[in-house]
């Protein structure tokens, strides 16, 4: 449930970037909204379903947005097991960094997957560039802290009614049997 | 004795009666002759009721009038609140009413350029003239939110006709070609993305060139000689040499030119014809004749 909860959300997020925050086909102001996503993920949810999580949100920007199929996968993947690993190993308490964290993902890794399709696929993607991407970077750390509360409240609304564990606890009545 | 005293009684009160009568009758009498035989206008009685009840009768009738002012105005208050109440309705009902005239009038207005754009065009070149169904209206549905690609998504897909390689336009010129299809759905690779090239031709001197995007707002045509003479101002359109699109679609204006001392080309940048960022209704060109993969 889940699983199929966040997927539900994801693509609901993916349509609201490719049209109601998309004013004309060159705004820039569009949040990443699908990074936030990533990000709450790499945080919150374990590994596996994570990436299940990613597969068809990943599959769906693909077909939706540019010319690269998995170019966005690999913009997923990456941010997600990015973040999963630092998180994993910073030893400061996770509040202070993790919103700050996400615009440095998002820029580390959208900078390295440019430069590999930059230089597999030269001259066929809009130059980069940093005062733009740094905005971009600052409307996700702005959608951030809406969204984690959302997701957040998703998370435990459907761990809470439909956690197995939860189902399981609640079958045995009898503590002494 | 006891007798006696009984009409000594009887008889005071007959008396009593008989003067208040009198009285009464001579008062009216009075009352009657004063008001037949004198003249109102200077009767001082008259005067002088007139001018004590007068006063008594304006404050009276002015404040009777001032209640009843005020007794309209809380009415009016009263029914107020419900009228305003109805008014705003009806003014948010005539605005949304407006809004959606004036939507239908920008359509309309849309729909009619392009309308006009497909009698005016021969795409015969493209489509072998046999197919009279050689267009396909569409609708913009969604658009590309990465800064790298510039592509838009329409509402209209394979079943309908359409297919990789189609160009795609508006009354205004060129927009781009369907880059992938679905049964119901298509993706427009935009003319202003970096990996659109379109072969196109300078009405003015007839040169040809290579027009690429820039993934702004504005085009760069390659491969123009330097020894051609191109001015600011000059109208590009498509030519039909590569079989994808039909000629003379308008593609835009010449805006600056830059001749280097090292090269063979100029530097031209072209401001497109089409205003890529009201985009909303557009056409593709049914294209009969294969594109070359």
């Amino acid at each position: 449930m889940l699983i199929l909860g966040f997927i539900f959300l994801g693509l609901l997020l993916i349509v609201l970037q490719t049209t109601v925050f998309m004013l004309t086909p060159t705004w820039v102001a569009a949040p990443d909204l699908y990074f936030v996503l990533v990000a709450y993920l790499a945080y919150r949810v374990d590994l596996l379903r994570g990436l299940v999580i990613l597969l068809p949100l990943s599959c769906v920007l693909d077909v939706l947005s540019g010319t690269v199929i998995g170019m966005y996968s690999a913009l997923c993947y990456s941010g997600y097991l990015l973040l999963k690993f630092i998180s994993s190993k910073m030893p400061v308490r996770e509040s202070l960094y993790q919103i700050p964290l996400v615009a440095v993902s998002y820029l580390v890794v959208h900078w390295l997957v440019f430069s590999l399709l930059d230089f597999l696929l030269p001259d066929s993607l809009v130059p980069w560039s940093w005062p733009l991407m740094l905005f971009r970077a600052g409307l996700v750390v702005l959608c951030s802290y809406p969204l984690f509360s959302l997701f957040e409240f998703l998370n435990h609304h459907l761990l809470g009614k439909f956690s197995t564990l939860k189902i399981l606890r609640s079958r045995s009545g009898n503590q002494f049997r | 004795m006891r007798k006696k005293t009984t009409r000594k009684r009887g008889g005071g009160k007959g008396t009593f009666r008989l003067v208040l009568l009198g009285g009464v009758a001579l008062t009216v009498v009075l009352i009657f002759l004063v008001s037949v035989f004198s003249r109102q206008e200077n009767s001082l009685m008259h005067e002088f009721l007139f001018e004590t009840v007068g006063p008594v009768q304006k404050v009276v009738s002015q404040a009777t009038a001032s209640l009843q002012s005020l007794k309209k105005d809380y009415i009016d208050l009263l029914t107020v609140r419900d009228e305003k109440t109805r008014l705003l309705k009806e003014l948010q009902e005539c605005r949304v009413i407006a809004y959606k005239n004036r939507e239908a009038v920008a359509t309309n207005a849309r729909l009619k350029k392009l309308l006009d754009f497909k009698e005016s065009m021969d795409f015969s070149s493209i489509t072998n003239g046999s197919s009279s169904n050689y267009v396909v209206a569409a609708r913009i549905v969604g658009k590309d939110p990465s800064l790298w690609f510039r592509t838009v998504d329409i509402d209209q897909g394979s079943s309908d006709g359409v297919q990789k390689g189609m160009p795609v336009v508006t009354g205004d010129g060129i927009v781009g070609q369907i880059y992938s299809t679905s049964a119901n759905y298509a993706k427009v690779l935009l003319a202003i993305a970096p990996s659109s090239a379109l072969d196109v031709v300078i009405q003015e001197s007839r040169e040809r060139g290579i027009l690429r995007g820039t993934g702004k707002t504005t085009y760069r045509l390659e491969y123009v000689f330097k020894t051609i003479e191109v001015s600011e101002g000059d109208h590009v359109v498509t030519n039909s040499y590569g079989g994808v699109f039909p000629t003379g679609i308008p593609v835009g204006v010449v805006t600056k030119v830059e001749k280097k001392r090292r090269g063979m080309f100029l530097n031209i940048e072209v401001t497109p014809a089409v205003d890529f960022t009201t985009l909303e209704n557009l056409l593709v060109i049914k294209r009969e004749k294969q594109l070359v993969e």
